[in-house]
């Protein structure tokens, strides 16, 4: 079972860095969306997988590793709020510029 | 045990939460607010700063001892970098006030004092995971900070600055979670007690962890290849925020001092080879494209991104040496080129209000904006009598190799020609009337002046501080030993 | 007085024009002069001690860990050096008095010149070669700022730019040169390098010190080839010509090199560079000088040619010739001066510096005449001028090297007479040309260069008396030793100097006889032109680094994030490749068929993403299931809180991204070439592999030590009041990461709010937003069937998100996922009755509801400061009360419903803040 999480933890860190290099915002944050899920089954992955052991005192001797999962809550929440900030971000920009690109236009004038 | 250590970290989150309740009252309050609780922390900073000088001190969250809770560690360099972040943000915020940045977008002052708070707290944790939340607070608020006043361009670039950091964090945690797996903590003393213990078949997982982690310093601190981000960043950040940036980027110089140091010291047989060989080379590069840059940027604000981004190359070449000499001359140039750039961005900020740029048609600027020019071009380029001289000397001293010296002076010389192009540019003009500057947007410039005027009058006993500061962070036992850490049990 | 503040007045001084402006000209004239006089007569206090022989030292501290301290000297160089520039400064400032026109700001002039003699005083009165380097950069920094001073004239700002890139460009040079020296001696001070020539001498990185150290000599003093700045300096005002580009900045790299005699001259290397580099730019400078129209290019190419003469004396390395070298720096300063000024006498009265135009002077300023006569016969080398008594040392040492450079000095001296005589016959002798109207100047522009032709007589008719102590003094300190010359006219019918002489005399006066033909052969003769090549570098190289910026950071996040992921991958493999490792060996989970399923389900639905990407509506709702199915997957895995977490998290994310896209286009167009999405996905695949190979690492080992969870599951109940370990890591073990992230989330929401109220504020977003046509197809915008569903699940809702608050501390739950499950129901009656509806009826305002977090959970973690314990230290107690069961307390309830509030107010935030967005699209709300 390893390895079928490991090959899920590959697709996701692929499809999300694939996606992450779009030149449109929306597939952007797609890709982040997809990067975030690898990373949260990773830290979670990390910390050894078993079935039907859940860290709550008094209903099992071996459970998982409890760190792992509150710090993969912790991620999770952090990266909500990352998400809403760049969708709003997309939104302002595609409202202000007329359109969704993520690249400076010729005209901006590069650095 | 002193409270007042976490006090850098909960005061500006109360003070935040004050001023959303009191939204109602209005600017002027908010203002007030934030420029006292600012300076608070700069009298608090100041007297974490006297204390360090003791030795480690350690404060456990939840009364929890490390490494089952999470500490802060006040040691010199973290007393250091919270004093420079609170001084150089008061500063820039009474520019912010002068200038009218604050008022140009909502919730500034909140923002500003959610973002001392993350500095703070990255500054001062002991704990790897602590450090990647702080690293989250710190850069959700610049990221508020940085598109405030809005526009198009600036979103867009917003958008770009959030997507880089975003997958920084990513690898921050892939690291992170790799820490935990092989070694079972999180909290960096216990990781400096447990690595020289590991066993040889999990060397590998740590290497690819340590270099994970540097890499997202080098992100952070914008170090080539990793540094594409900044320019369009700064140069589309409004002014002053900008000129708080300056701080932003000496954080990965922080975190990289403290890894390379604490967890991965150049002596770890886990890691030999891997960091410094890397570093320095990465770290001349980045020094040569920020010189270029600002010979051949094309505006004052892209001109000072492309300077933050040359000393942050020059930092970093200092620190690639890992010796206790090179440390404390990265040290000093990090104070140093802090306030400078900040100086820098200020000015800029000044010349662009006023619709100054490099072409022909840029109308003319009142005198003591050119002087100020003259000032911050002097800091920039290193070039005597300010502290930039001094930190220059003491990087060539400490790294005498030809590949740094020839880039160091080439990049100096590159410096030169382009602040001088650019200063002739925007100053010697044809006569004419300009209004001169309002008094209150002098205020912050002269304040930084005065700090590299102090830096380089008493850089003897800075330089002693430092180099006490630089031995030990070599020598990290009594930072260990403050965590008190159970005795570790081999594997 | 000490040294040291010899050097500060000057600054002190520069301080003071600025303030005294009010009280006008003279006042700021006399505020500087008196700075400037005052530091000269402290300095003629040392003069009798120093000319005896002995050195005074005044030293302190400033960075000793890196050699630096501020230690000052006088001796017999540094006296003379001193005098020089304090003695002529004073002259300059009389003479800028009157010269400048009058809407120019004397003081700002005043200011820079003191500024430029303070650190050219501080040059030469330095004892640490550090300190030194210090005023050395910022005689650059000065001059530039003087030469520029006319700012708005192209020649001035490209001279003073030009001057800055040579001198600064030199000036890191010596940087470089001063660090090995110092290396080589063990110190910076000069008390202990002087001493050790022999160390140095022998060192083997002695070439390399000599040569980057006379690189920062040479481009100071305008040696060939770094001599085609002097002459573009020339577009500053006549007395910051006269100043810096005669008599003092130009003469410090002659300083350093007479400084450093001791110990860098003697070998061959130094003799073959400098001296034949001082002959070259001798016969360079002159021979240029010849043909220059505009009086004062004559004079700066002749400074170049006499600036070369010093140092091919200071190259033999005789002590003779270093003698003759400081005579010739007294009598070069003295004539030289004069003569700047004099040009600037007869551009301020016919207003005109080009030869040509110019002529018969002598009938309309007589007096002028005499004081040009006096210093162009001077320069020409005439006894009984002082300028014969030195060229006639120089011409004497010559002599004595070989038969060529004989000749070639001999030619040298030709050439300065033919300049000489050409500046003094063609602007005042002859018939008059130009402007009759010109006469003798102010009493206050010509005192200062009459004075100067005085000392050029007095000091040619009794050299031993006026210059000869202090040339000994100097000579001595130069070479080390006790050094007596002998000045004096008659050398001897033997002498080669005087045959030498007579021949350059009459060579020169048939040259100037012959000029004409000769102007016309310099003339049809290619010239490189210096400054045009310069230019030319300087345009390419800001074009190529323009250029090459512009490539490299093109704003493409693409570039950016292909950069990153590609040294990630490479750095990643290298790190791992390169240590040992060791696979781990720990029992797998076995495959069962539910969980096999639902990962393929989800495996499709993530590849399905990825071929349907450009259909964003569907993209999205096929994370959504991704991100359900993870959900179930963790339920799976013994992670129930993760679970609930994740599926509520996921709720409320596809919500918000499903109502941002009515704010974006619904597809994403092709637009990326196939080679790009060869590289992307080249790169995805790359960081995919590495990304599962070392998760897969990781699965299949144990750890190297015990967790430390295993102490945050030993005391989960005991320590922290609570069974649900996970639970008690987030709001007690580690409840510090909770305050931050729930600080992130208010940020975030605050961000939000803020964005938005700046888009709404920028009329051209609202354009758009209004043109945004949404929601045609949806038929009833609000269905009476979801309504009524929405309101009948809102009580339902709370009392679930309560429930889920109170049990988390022991079962899974807690304030997040309570804070979530309300925050979707408030979501669905946002969807269900419309945004106007539903905010009307809103009473708790989202930014207090994140206050009211924050504070709480700050002040909850501040109370424990009360008891003495540190920041977020929980306490529980059991409460019993009859008839019910025992009730836990815990401070950590508290902290959670911090982060309930947080949760719930951020999210409320955010949404609303997109619902301000949707009031202004076309199809408005209706109340309902």
């Amino acid at each position: 079972m390893e390895a079928l999480i490991a090959i899920a933890i590959g697709l996701f860190t692929a499809v999300g860095i694939y996606l992450t290099l779009r030149l449109r915002s929306f597939p952007v944050i797609l890709g982040l969306t997809f990067l975030s899920y690898a990373v949260n089954l990773f830290i979670f992955a990390a910390g050894r997988l078993k079935t039907g052991a859940e860290p709550i005192v008094g209903t099992t001797e071996l459970p998982t590793d409890p760190l792992p999962q509150a710090l993969v809550l912790t991620a999770i929440v952090i990266s909500f709020g990352m998400t809403a900030v760049i969708v709003m971000m997309a939104i302002g920009s595609y409202l202000e510029l007329g359109h969704d690109r993520v690249d400076p236009d010729r005209d901006e004038g590069a650095q | 045990m002193s409270h007042w250590i976490i006090a850098p970290v909960v005061l500006p989150a109360f003070l935040a939460a004050v001023l959303l309740f009191a939204a109602r009252l209005g600017n002027g309050a908010a203002r007030g607010l934030t420029l006292a609780g600012n300076a608070a922390l700069v009298a608090i900073a100041l007297a974490l700063f006297l204390a360090a000088a003791e030795g480690p001190q350690v404060y456990r969250l939840g009364d929890w001892p490390a490494p089952f809770g999470i500490v802060l560690v006040l040691d010199r360099l973290s007393a250091l970098m919270l004093l420079l972040t609170t001084a150089l943000s008061l500063v820039v915020l009474v520019q912010a006030i002068a200038t009218g940045w604050d008022v140009r977008g909502r919730k500034f002052h909140a923002l500003w004092l959610f973002q001392l708070m993350g500095l703070n707290g990255a500054f001062l944790t002991g704990d790897a995971f602590n450090l990647f939340v702080f690293f989250e607070v710190l850069l959700i608020a610049s990221y508020g900070l940085m598109v405030h006043g809005g526009g198009g361009p600036r979103l867009r670039a917003g958008l770009q600055y959030v997507a880089v950091n975003l997958v920084g964090s990513t690898l921050f945690l892939f690291a992170l979670a790799t820490v935990y797996s092989v070694t079972g903590t999180l909290n960096m003393a216990d990781l400096a007690v447990k690595l020289p213990l590991l066993p040889e078949g999990d060397h590998a997982l740590i290497r690819v962890s340590a270099v994970l982690l540097m890499l997202v310093f080098a992100v952070k601190g914008a170090l080539v290849p990793l540094h594409f981000w900044l320019p369009g960043t700064y140069a589309a950040a409004p002014g002053v925020v900008a000129a708080l940036f300056a701080v932003m980027t000496k954080v990965g110089a922080y975190a990289a001092l403290r890894f390379g140091t604490l967890v991965f010291p150049p002596d770890l047989a886990v890691t030999a080879g891997l960091i410094g060989p890397l570093l320095l080379p990465a770290a001349l590069v980045t020094l040569a494209l920020g010189a270029i840059g600002i010979l051949g940027a094309r505006s004052p604000a892209a001109l000072a991104a492309y300077a933050a981004l040359a000393s942050m190359g020059t930092v970093f070449t200092a620190l690639s040496a890992f010796t206790p000499q090179a440390t404390a001359a990265a040290l000093y140039y990090t104070v140093h080129s802090t306030l400078a750039g900040a100086l820098l961005f200020l000015v800029a900020d000044l010349a662009r209000d006023r619709g100054a740029h490099f072409g022909p048609g840029s109308p003319r600027l009142p005198g003591g904006l050119a002087a100020l020019f003259l000032i911050a071009a002097i800091a920039t380029a290193g070039l005597p009598p300010l502290s930039g001289f001094l930190g220059k000397l003491m990087v060539l001293q400490a790294l005498p190799q030809a590949a740094p010296w020839a880039v160091i002076l080439l990049a100096s010389f590159l410096a030169l020609l382009g602040l001088s192009r650019a200063g002739s540019a925007l100053f010697w003009k044809p006569q004419g009337p300009a209004a001169p500057l309002p008094a209150a947007q002098l205020l912050a410039p002269g304040l930084l002046i005065a700090g590299l005027a102090a830096l380089t009058l008493l850089a003897g006993p800075a330089h002693d501080w430092l180099s006490a500061t630089a031995a030990a962070l070599h020598a990290p036992q009594a930072y260990i030993d403050a965590n008190a850490l159970p005795p570790a049990k081999g594997p | 007085m000490s040294p040291a503040l010899i050097a500060a007045l000057p600054f002190l001084g520069a301080l003071v024009p600025g303030l005294a402006a009010r009280a006008g000209r003279d006042a700021a004239a006399l505020a500087a002069a008196s700075a400037t006089l005052l530091a000269l007569l402290g300095l003629m206090s040392h003069a009798p001690a120093v000319l005896a022989g002995e050195t005074v030292l005044a030293q302190a501290d400033w960075l000793p860990a890196l050699g630096l301290s501020a230690g000052f000297r006088i001796d017999g160089l540094s006296l003379m050096f001193a005098g020089l520039i304090l003695g002529i400064g004073l002259l300059i400032i009389l003479y800028a008095r009157f010269y400048l026109a009058a809407g120019e700001s004397l003081d700002r002039f005043l200011t820079y010149l003191l500024l430029f003699q303070g650190a050219m005083t501080g040059i030469v009165l330095s004892e640490n070669l550090l300190m030194m380097l210090v005023f050395w950069e910022l005689t650059s920094l000065s001059s530039f700022l003087l030469i520029g001073w006319w700012g708005d004239r192209a020649e001035g700002r490209q001279g003073a730019r030009m001057a800055l890139a040579v001198t600064g460009g030199g000036g890191l040079a010596l940087i470089a040169g001063v660090l090995v020296l110092g290396r080589i001696a063990g110190s910076y001070d000069l008390s202990a390098i002087l001493a050790q020539k022999d160390v140095i001498q022998a060192s083997p990185l002695y070439p390399l010190a000599l040569a980057l150290i006379l690189l920062g000599a040479f481009t100071k003093s305008a040696q060939f080839p770094f001599h085609f700045w002097l002459p573009h300096a020339m577009a500053a005002p006549t007395p910051v010509s006269a100043y810096l580009h005669s008599a003092t900045m130009v003469k410090a790299g002659l300083f350093l090199m007479a400084r450093l005699w001791p110990v860098l001259a003697g070998t061959p290397e130094w003799t073959a560079i400098v001296a034949t580099a001082g002959l070259v730019t001798m016969l360079v400078g002159a021979k240029i000088a010849f043909f220059k129209d505009d009086l004062k290019a004559i004079l700066a190419f002749s400074t170049v040619s006499h600036l070369g003469l010093i140092t091919f004396l200071l190259g033999l390395g005789t002590p003779e010739a270093a003698a003759a070298a400081m005579l010739h720096i007294l009598a070069h300063a003295s004539f030289k001066a004069a003569l700047f000024m004099v040009a600037g006498i007869v551009d301020h009265e016919t207003h005109t510096r080009d030869i040509r135009r110019l002529g018969g002077l002598r009938r309309a300023m007589p007096l002028t005449f005499a004081i040009a006569a006096v210093a162009t016969l001077s320069m020409a080398g005439i006894p009984p001028l002082n300028g014969f008594l030195s060229k006639e040392l120089m011409l004497e040492n010559a002599a004595h090297v070989t038969p060529l450079v004989a000749l070639l000095a001999t030619l040298g001296a030709l050439l300065s007479v033919g300049y000489s005589l050409r500046f003094l016959a063609h602007a005042f002798l002859g018939a008059p040309r130009g402007d009759a109207r010109a006469h003798d100047p102010a009493p206050g522009l010509w005192a200062a260069p009459a004075l100067l032709a005085a000392v050029v007589v007095v000091s040619g008719l009794v050299p031993m008396a006026t210059f000869g102590p202090l040339v000994d003094a100097a000579a001595s300190a130069t070479t080390g030793g006790t050094v007596a010359l002998k000045i004096y006219h008659w050398h001897g019918l033997n002498a080669a100097a005087l045959w030498m002489s007579l021949a350059a005399i009459g060579g020169g006066l048939m040259m100037l006889g012959g000029f004409p033909r000769l102007r016309a052969l310099w003339d049809s003769a290619p010239r490189p032109e210096a400054k045009a090549i310069f230019d030319a570098a300087m345009a390419g190289l800001t074009a190529a680094t323009r250029g090459l910026t512009a490539a490299v950071h093109d704003g493409t996040l693409a570039r950016g994030l292909a950069a990153t992921v590609a040294v990630i991958v490479g750095l990643g493999a290298y790190a791992f490749v390169t240590g040992p490792h060791s696979p781990g060996s720990r029992d797998l989970l076995p495959l069962q068929a539910a969980p096999v399923i639902g990962w393929a389900v989800m495996t499709l639905a993530a590849l399905a993403t990825l071929a349907r990407h450009r259909d964003r509506v569907l993209s999205l709702l096929l994370t959504g299931i991704v991100g359900l199915l993870l959900s179930a997957g963790f339920a799976w895995l013994s992670a129930p809180d993760l679970a609930l977490t994740q599926i509520t998290v996921e709720v409320v994310t596809i919500l918000l991204m499903l109502l941002a896209l009515n704010f974006l286009p619904p597809e994403t167009p092709r637009e990326s070439r196939p080679a790009r999405h060869l590289r992307d996905g080249a790169l995805a695949a790359a960081a995919g592999l590495g990304a599962g190979l070392l998760a897969f690492a990781l699965m299949t080992r144990e750890a190297a030590f015990a967790p430390v969870s295993a102490f945050h599951w030993a005391q989960s109940k005991p320590g922290a009041g609570g069974t649900n370990a996970v639970n008690t890591i987030i709001i007690d073990f580690r409840g510090y990461d909770t305050y931050g992230e729930i600080i992130v989330l208010g940020i975030a929401a605050l961000v939000i709010f803020a964005l938005a109220a700046s888009v709404l504020s920028s009329r051209r977003a609202v354009e758009r937003l209004q043109g945004l046509r949404m929601g045609q197809d949806a038929g009833d915008p609000h269905p009476p069937m979801l309504v009524a569903g929405t309101r009948f699940l809102m009580p339902l809702a709370l009392m679930v998100g309560v429930f889920i608050y109170f049990r988390g501390h022991n079962l899974p739950g807690g304030g997040f996922v309570a804070g979530l499950v309300v925050s979707i129901a408030l979501l669905l009656q946002y969807m269900a009755s419309g945004f106007v509806w539903s905010e009307r009826r809103q009473r708790l305002q989202p930014q207090v509801l994140i206050a009211a977090g924050v504070t709480t959970a700050t002040l909850t973690g501040a109370a424990a400061w009360a008891m003495g314990w540190p920041f977020l230290t929980s306490g529980y107690r059991y409460l019993h009360l009859w008839p019910l069961d025992e009730i836990e307390l815990t401070t950590a309830a508290l902290f959670d419903l911090g982060v309930f509030l947080c949760v719930l107010g951020a999210v409320m935030l955010a949404l609303s803040s997109l619902s301000r967005f949707a009031q202004h699209t076309e199809d408005r709300e209706e109340a309902r």
